[in-house]
């Protein structure tokens, strides 16, 4: 069986100034579907960076990237755009919602951008369905100021997943929430990586998220450090 | 989600900074469509004086003779027959004609004093003054359904008009008439001696001078800037002075306006002949299509500089709006949203902003407008000393322009914005704080 993501000989530097930021010296990593994986590291060991590349987000300054069987190393920013709408779900530590959308229209955003799609009466059941599953349903008309940060981040999620990804990134989900709502919603990810068979790839330097991965990564100066670690 | 939905959320969200943009838009448009009443306004009001007040919707002339008019003009005059006045008439839309001839002429008046018995001279203060002008000779009858504005004039001057079409009279500019120092002669009263009354003197059609006694009857106060040397006499008084028995040098012709009127134009020159020439009053004063193409142009000028300013407001909303944005852009980019979508979901915006700010703006000039059209403001015409209410009015084509204009200008002022949204990189917008 393929690898859903398979990187390899990837680099990333940046001119900061005068100087070159070397983000990323070269990394080898595959990842396959239904993994529930965790990227650990301190900050600046090129964590985010990893994960904007494997999102495509930003492009590698060298190395190939495969995400489904597709190289999108070479691709421009609109197919990019088509390959993060229909295989990425993104979950970002600051939430990201959009503030004049509600709950709903938030989660159903990112089938609202692509040409053509489902018709609204099946989309918006899809939508009551995710927000039933991350347990939002009676907030499907609240705005996102309206919200605790846990709830938020519970939209996010729902958002993340209406596409039917084949891939969710998760950039530091539970860092801007106490520890009792960071348990529950790697719990709500762990339930969902199980149920829908989605694969989880997110980053973190929380040590009490790592325990719940089923596989961690490490990765220091740019570099992974101790390969693929098993739990 | 629908864009435009999207759209007016986002135009929700900052109110106070939409309601900015939005007053600058209801002001700007607001202005442009009141100026442009006011112009038409003004427009309206020469155009009545010039054709309702001087020279009636159209002209007929003998052939040459408006090339020829500062020549000899008698020359190319015409006899007035029931025959040919009945073809102008028959045109449709002529509503009345009206025969006339103008010419110059010497106007003396009489002197102040009888002559010193001793045979000395008079006192120079004393004496008669001969100055020229020009004259219009009509039948008071027929002039007053193509020149009615004459008659209201006179209103807001002195004394009567002339009394019929072979009345020994004439009338004045009040300010010539007071500057020459004319005696007006009260009607009814008795006849003046000969001598005590105005010599008209002029050049008949063979260039050989003649005169007739007249009394001042009336004085027009000014109208039009041009009308101070001028006066109008009676047509048989001028036909017996020029020695044009049953001749004249032109027909006033007045037409039902809401006709086109190059058309009734054509249609009288059709029906007179190829011997004679028509022309409309727009062609006899060619300078007030001159004051039109210059009002319309700094017009434009004006509502250009009005519609950048106004859109530079557009511009810097727009701006701030992407500034404040930047992660949300991110977010919408991240989630699969393609450049062309954020550069349209902004241009909707400014075309939301532009069509409710310019619609609201045209509506309340256009009230504006319709309030004074129906109120009238009391504005003499240049030059003119007749008081007289400029009525502003706009056409609902301009209306609409505006508000086309303010929306594809609102459009076009997001552009670069949006452009600038457009551009973000994702990463970069994302990691914005």
């Amino acid at each position: 069986m393929p690898h859903l993501i398979e990187l390899s000989g990837i680099k990333k530097s940046y001119q900061l100034g005068l100087t070159e930021v070397v983000a990323l010296r070269g990394v080898d990593l595959t990842v396959d579907v239904g993994e529930f994986t965790v990227v650990t590291g301190p900050s600046g060991s090129g964590k985010t960076t990893l994960l904007n590349i494997i999102g495509c987000l930003d492009r590698a300054s060298a190395g190939k990237y495969v995400l489904d069987g597709i190289d999108v190393s070479d691709r421009d920013f609109d197919d990019l755009a088509d390959v993060r709408n229909q295989k990425i779900g993104f979950i970002f530590q600051n939430f990201n919602l959009i503030p004049v959308l509600n709950v709903a229209e938030n989660i159903e955003f990112p089938c609202s951008v692509r040409p053509g799609g489902e018709d609204a009466a099946t989309l918006r059941a899809r939508v009551e369905k995710l927000a039933d599953e991350v347990g939002l349903k009676q907030y499907l008309h609240h705005k996102p100021d309206e919200l605790s940060g846990g709830q938020r981040q519970r939209v996010a999620i729902a958002r993340a997943l209406i596409t039917r990804p084949r891939l969710v990134l998760a950039d530091e989900p539970t860092a801007n929430l106490d520890s009792k709502t960071s348990d529950q919603i790697i719990d709500l990810m762990l339930q969902l990586n199980k149920l829908e068979g989605v694969t989880f790839l997110f980053s973190t330097h929380d040590p009490r998220v790592v325990k719940h991965a089923r596989r961690a990564l490490a990765i220091s100066d740019g570099q992974m450090v101790d390969g693929a670690l098993a739990h | 989600m629908a864009l435009l939905k999207l759209a007016l959320r986002n135009l929700r969200r900052n109110r106070r900074r939409t309601a900015i943009t939005f007053v600058a838009l209801v002001a700007g448009v607001g202005a442009m469509v009141a100026i442009k009443g006011f112009i038409n306004g003004q427009r309206r009001q020469i155009l009545e004086n010039q054709m309702r007040g001087n020279l009636g919707a159209l002209q007929v002339h003998k052939k040459g003779y408006v090339e020829n008019v500062l020549g000899s003009p008698l020359t190319l005059d015409f006899a007035d027959t029931p025959e040919l006045r009945a073809k102008v008439a028959a045109v449709p839309g002529v509503k009345a004609v009206s025969p006339r001839i103008e010419f110059g002429a010497q106007l003396s008046t009489p002197d102040k004093k009888p002559l010193p018995e001793d045979g000395s001279e008079l006192p120079e203060a004393d004496r008669g003054i001969t100055s020229f002008l020009m004259l219009t000779a009509f039948d008071p009858a027929l002039e007053r359904q193509v020149t009615p504005k004459r008659w209201e004039w006179l209103g807001a001057g002195r004394g009567e008009m002339l009394q019929s079409a072979t009345a020994e009279q004439l009338v004045l500019n009040d300010d010539f008439a007071r500057g020459v120092d004319v005696p007006m002669w009260k009607a009814g009263a008795e006849l003046p001696p000969i001598e005590q009354r105005l010599a008209v003197l002029a050049p008949d059609r063979d260039s050989s001078l003649n005169g007739v006694n007249v009394v001042m009857i009336g004085a027009i106060a000014s109208a039009t800037p041009n009308d101070r040397r001028v006066g109008v006499i009676s047509l048989g008084a001028a036909q017996q002075l020029l020695r044009m028995e049953g001749r004249v040098t032109e027909y006033g012709v007045d037409v039902d306006l809401k006709l086109d009127l190059e058309q009734v134009r054509g249609a009288v020159a059709a029906a007179v002949g190829p011997d004679y020439e028509v022309h409309t009053w727009e062609q006899r004063i060619p300078f007030v299509k001159d004051i039109v193409e210059t009002q319309d142009f700094i017009f434009g000028i004006v509502s250009s500089i009005l519609l950048f300013v106004v859109l530079l407001g557009v511009v810097n909303a727009m701006l701030m709006s992407v500034l404040e944005r930047v992660r949300e852009i991110g977010t919408m980019l991240a989630v699969g949203m393609k450049r062309r979508q954020i550069v349209s979901l902004f241009i909707a915006e400014g075309i939301v902003l532009g069509l409710v700010g310019g619609a609201l703006g045209a509506l309340l000039g256009w009230a504006w407008v319709s309030y004074m059209n129906s109120k009238g403001i009391s504005i003499p015409a240049p030059g003119a000393k007749v008081p007289s209410l400029l009525r502003p009015s706009v056409d609902v084509l301009f209306v609409a322009r505006a508000i086309l204009q303010a929306t594809a200008g609102a459009a076009l002022a997001s552009l670069w914005p949006a452009w600038r949204a457009s551009r973000l990189r994702p990463v970069e917008a994302l990691a914005h704080t």
